[in-house]
């Protein structure tokens, strides 16, 4: 199948890749399906990538990458991809990673939903630069 | 917006399959008890607007930027466990 985005052009994917969201993105309910792009010019970051509206992907980033030993209780971790949203600035050193509200893909189900954490440990607003250099030292 | 007065142990139903009903009150605060759907999100509003503020930045953004972002992050490792996750063929790039 073929699909045109405003950050990819036009690229080809397979329909037995389709991840859906049922509930959508939080803001953006009205998109279901997305593609989940691995892009190699923009490691590690991943793309989730709309099939529904040609202006819309997210960069993601696996939270692990940022924040060390990230948690979340009751998900079943080998079955669950688990992503967090990239919110990269002009000024890139002010980036953040949305650690508080986690994008779930069930690996078996190609379903994917957008969860807000209850619990106030992980910040809308991580830096996504400051801590990894954290965590580097460390 | 439709205001409704209820009780403690009343509740009240949106469309036929949710129902959110007064569990306690105390001091100010109402505890509110909420059966629906699971295909159906419930978050409190400011938990709601505060992701969808970073999502629709998020979204925004240039490829170029992310780019450069992981060029200065540095971890050109791939993402690991990320079996649904595909290469584009990209035309006009090679």
């Amino acid at each position: 199948m073929k699909w045109i985005n405003r950050q990819f052009g036009e690229f080809e994917y397979d329909p037995s890749h389709v991840l859906n969201f049922p509930a959508g993105m939080i803001g953006f309910e009205d998109l279901h399906r997305y593609i989940l792009i691995n892009d190699e010019d923009s490691k590690p970051f991943l793309w989730l990538v709309s099939l529904e509206d040609g202006e819309i992907a997210f960069p993601l980033i696996i939270p692990s990458l940022i924040a060390e030993q990230y948690e979340i209780a009751g998900i079943p971790e080998t079955d669950t991809t688990i992503l967090t949203v990239v919110a990269l600035r002009d000024n890139i050193e002010e980036s953040t990673v949305n650690l508080r509200s986690p994008v779930l893909i069930d690996n078996k189900t190609q379903m994917g939903k957008q969860i807000v954490l209850e619990n106030d440990r992980y910040p809308f607003q991580h830096p996504l630069f400051v801590v990894a250099e954290t965590a580097e030292k460390g | 917006m439709l205001i409704l007065s209820r009780k403690l142990d009343e509740s009240i139903m949106i469309g036929d399959d949710v129902v959110i009903k007064v569990v306690a009150v105390h001091e100010g605060s109402v505890k509110l008890g909420i059966e629906a759907p699971k295909t159906v999100r419930i978050l409190r509003t400011e938990l709601y607007e505060e992701t969808e503020k970073s999502n629709v930045q998020a979204a925004a953004v240039p490829k170029s930027t992310a780019v450069e972002a992981a060029r200065r992050l540095g971890k050109s490792a791939p993402a690991p466990g990320v079996s649904t996750a595909v290469q584009p063929k990209e035309k006009g790039r090679s």
